[in-house]
């Protein structure tokens, strides 16, 4: 599992056009050992980087993989990130399918046909699932039981498994797949900081579950250390500590609605529909019971420890949430 | 405090911008007089506190009311000392007089202040708050186990009214309990509702010479509860599995552990102190790999709190829980009848068994591994049938 450093990449390539692509793209950029970054967009970026070579690509047409395959051995790519997920659950259930779980297997595809020597996957602490029967602190061998209720998690544990799939078949390729929890940072956007900038905060009534985030420097370094040394294998990037859920929302100064169990999920679900709430039914089980994962193996293996802690994460995107309501910071 | 309102003022006028026409109404007579005061005003406090210390020291634990006596002894020698040393030199005018004064009274301050906040940490760190060192927060919120120390201090008045008043809980060889590093308390579960846990850690806390703070293993079905489980965690429960347990006891730490799990808590009431299966002897493996001694213990009482009469699965559907219990007090009295009959408590704590001698070659030896669980089993009985046969009365001992 040691590191060598005759692997250096030299052609990074990064899909997807969220604020971890957007991030990643810019901390490569700014490195002078690799030759070429690339970008292989969905949504048109905001803002274009000098070194980086800019590609569309959407991972939800047909053939998607070979033309993806063939950008990879055009351009001679060794490093592919993918990072290219909604984050929101979409309220499309079957586009989200086809872009996460069979997105996915199109990169693998693609990545076997071009020969590519490292794949990293952002993946989620999510796809362990909310269970009251969960370890305080889940490990890597726990098993992934999120997909049990939840089918846009469902879809996350598919792609996590087809990349293992793939890991199994080529040996020769390394293959990162990082598991952070709830990212919090002034980037971040994502439908769990929407439903810590709702106006009131909906909880569960009698569940009070511990919460654990990163800040997003972190899990980018995290990111940078598995392009630039060899970590194969499963990772969990985590803050230190955790908040329970009443000591989040009294950090943001809000208040909590606590609401009753009974009849909840249907209510939900409509406020979802109606574009109220940020995210399904399926997702309230995060506010009852606990899901909270150990960084013990990267800290071991990579030496990777959060400079954030779960409290300084959190209060770093309230603070960036601030200045966004009087627009000092654009939105 | 009385020396500041009695002193400082009139010190700094005199020190500072005085003008000699503004201090010549305070004659140097007076200002020895006022610190004669103050000195009689603090010894007074002092005895109070004594008083009020010894009072509570008493009833509680000898120990620690002799370590306080001994400490106010020597305070009030010290204070004495002070009083009647050597006398200062007559001052000639109204600056001397200031500086013997000012000399005098920082003294007294610094000797007393050290005394005072020795006090203040006895009392917090030692007496309210447990010594949870080990379990460093990286959030001043609560521990890396959901543990909540303001929340816990602030229902400390409760648990100990429960501790000490309604089950009247008295302790046996607490001293078993190692004052320093990990071990595993094994003891039967009983009583339908798991009061039994924050009971042990009570006992630990309150009787035990060094405070330590135990962690308890709860059910699995109390985390899917509302309330209860964010309850548990915030008091120091921890959900019962092997990685939270190795977690624990990796930073040394006490963990209580019930190995019949929901068999023991959930049995009738006609098969009171009879211990169910040890599980499959997960907590003899667990000593094994973490090299723990194994501390016995034996809950007397708690099975008559909440006689089990009868377990109401239909009712339990609704709430996503195993079962509703019928007892004498649940559900008729509603929230007041979780809290079960006043019957009065006995904790015993055996003599440890060493289980790691047999090395970690014992995990894979499924045969013995059953033996020594059984072996502990036996212990913890024959403590119960001890228990109960020095038992006389169920509510009073």
């Amino acid at each position: 599992m040691a590191s060598t450093s005759n692997s250096l990449p030299k052609v990074v390539a990064v899909t997807g056009s969220g604020f971890k692509a957007t991030n990643i793209l810019q901390r490569l950029d700014r490195n002078r050992s690799i030759h070429k970054v690339i970008s292989l967009y969905y949504k048109t970026p905001k803002l274009r980087l000098s070194r980086t070579k800019y590609i569309h690509l959407d991972l939800t047409e047909e053939l998607a993989d070979a033309k993806l395959a063939e950008i990879l051995k055009k351009e001679k790519v060794d490093t592919l990130i993918h990072t290219a997920f909604p984050i929101t659950p979409p309220r499309n259930l079957s586009f989200a399918h086809e872009l996460i779980s069979v997105g996915s297997m199109y990169v693998c595809n693609a990545a076997s046909a071009a020969k590519v020597k490292k794949l990293i996957l952002t993946s989620t602490t999510d796809v362990y699932g909310p269970f009251a029967d969960n370890p305080n602190y889940l490990t890597e061998k726990h098993p992934a039981r999120g997909f049990r209720k939840n089918s846009f998690i469902k879809d996350k544990s598919d792609a996590e498994n087809g990349f293992l799939r793939f890991a199994r078949k080529h040996p020769k390729t390394i293959v990162t797949i990082l598991r952070p929890c709830t990212t919090m940072g002034p980037t971040v956007d994502s439908f769990k900081t929407a439903y810590y900038n709702l106006p009131v905060i909906p909880t569960v009534m009698g569940y009070d579950p511990l919460m654990q985030f990163v800040h997003e420097d972190d899990l980018f370094r995290a990111v940078e250390s598995a392009v630039y040394e060899d970590w194969p294998g499963i990772y969990n990037i985590v803050g230190q500590g955790v908040l329970p859920l009443s000591k989040v929302i009294e950090l943001t100064g809000k208040y909590r609605i606590p609401l009753s169990m009974i009849g909840l999920k249907a209510f939900v679900q409509t406020l979802w529909y109606l574009d109220i709430l940020p995210a399904p039914a399926s997702y309230i089980d995060f506010l009852k019971y606990i899901c909270v994962a150990t960084g013990d193996k990267a800290e071991l293996e990579m030496g990777f420890v959060a400079k954030y802690t779960t409290k300084e994460a959190f209060l770093s995107f309230i603070g960036a949430e601030r200045l966004r309501r009087v627009h000092l910071v654009e939105a | 405090m009385a020396k500041t309102k009695s002193f400082n003022p009139k010190l700094r006028l005199l020190n500072f911008n005085a003008s000699p026409a503004e201090a010549a109404p305070q004659p140097a007579k007076s200002l020895e007089e006022q610190i004669r005061e103050g000195e009689t005003k603090l010894l007074k406090k002092l005895d109070q506190i004594e008083n009020k210390l010894s009072k509570v020291g008493n009833k509680r634990n000898p120990a620690d009311a002799k370590a306080l006596q001994q400490e106010l002894k020597a305070l009030r020698e010290e204070i004495a000392k002070l009083s009647t040393g050597p006398e200062p030199a007559k001052p000639k005018n109204l600056m001397a007089t200031h500086h013997v004064a000012t000399d005098f009274r920082s003294q007294l301050s610094r000797a007393l202040f050290r005394r005072i906040l020795g006090y203040r940490k006895l009392k917090s760190e030692k007496i309210l708050q447990a010594n949870d060192i080990n379990l460093n927060p990286a959030t001043e919120e609560v521990d890396e186990f959901g543990r909540d120390y303001k929340f816990e201090a602030k229902i400390k008045p409760i648990s100990d009214f429960f501790y000490y008043k309604y089950w009247r809980i008295s302790t046996h060889g607490v001293e078993n309990v190692p004052h320093k590093g990990r071990a595993l308390l094994v003891a039967n579960h009983s009583g339908t509702l798991p009061f039994d846990g924050p009971m042990i850690r009570l006992a630990v806390n309150n009787d035990h010479p060094a405070r330590r703070a135990a962690r308890f293993l709860v059910e699995d079905f109390v985390y899917y509860l509302p309330f209860v489980g964010t309850f548990m965690y915030r008091v120091g429960g921890v959900r019962a599995s092997q990685d939270n347990a190795e977690r624990l006891l990796n930073k040394d730490h006490l963990v209580a552990v019930f190995p019949e799990g929901q068999k023991g808590i959930g049995k009738l009431f006609n098969k009171r102190y009879q211990l169910q299966r040890f599980g499959r002897g997960g907590f003899i493996k667990l000593a094994i790999r973490t090299n723990t001694p194994i501390i016995p213990v034996a809950v007397v009482g708690a099975e008559e709190t909440h006689p089990l009469l009868y377990k109401s699965s239909l009712l339990a559907k609704p709430f996503g829980i195993p079962y509703v219990p019928i007892t004498p007090t649940i559900p008729w009295f509603g929230l007041l009848g979780f809290f079960g009959l006043p019957t009065k408590w006995t904790i015993y704590f055996g003599k440890p068994i060493n289980v790691a001698q047999y090395g970690k070659k014992a995990l894979d030896n499924d045969l013995l591994i059953h033996k020594l669980s059984e072996q502990v089993r036996h212990t913890i009985q024959e403590m119960l049938v001890d228990g109960l046969k020095r038992r006389k009365s169920i509510f009073f001992g």
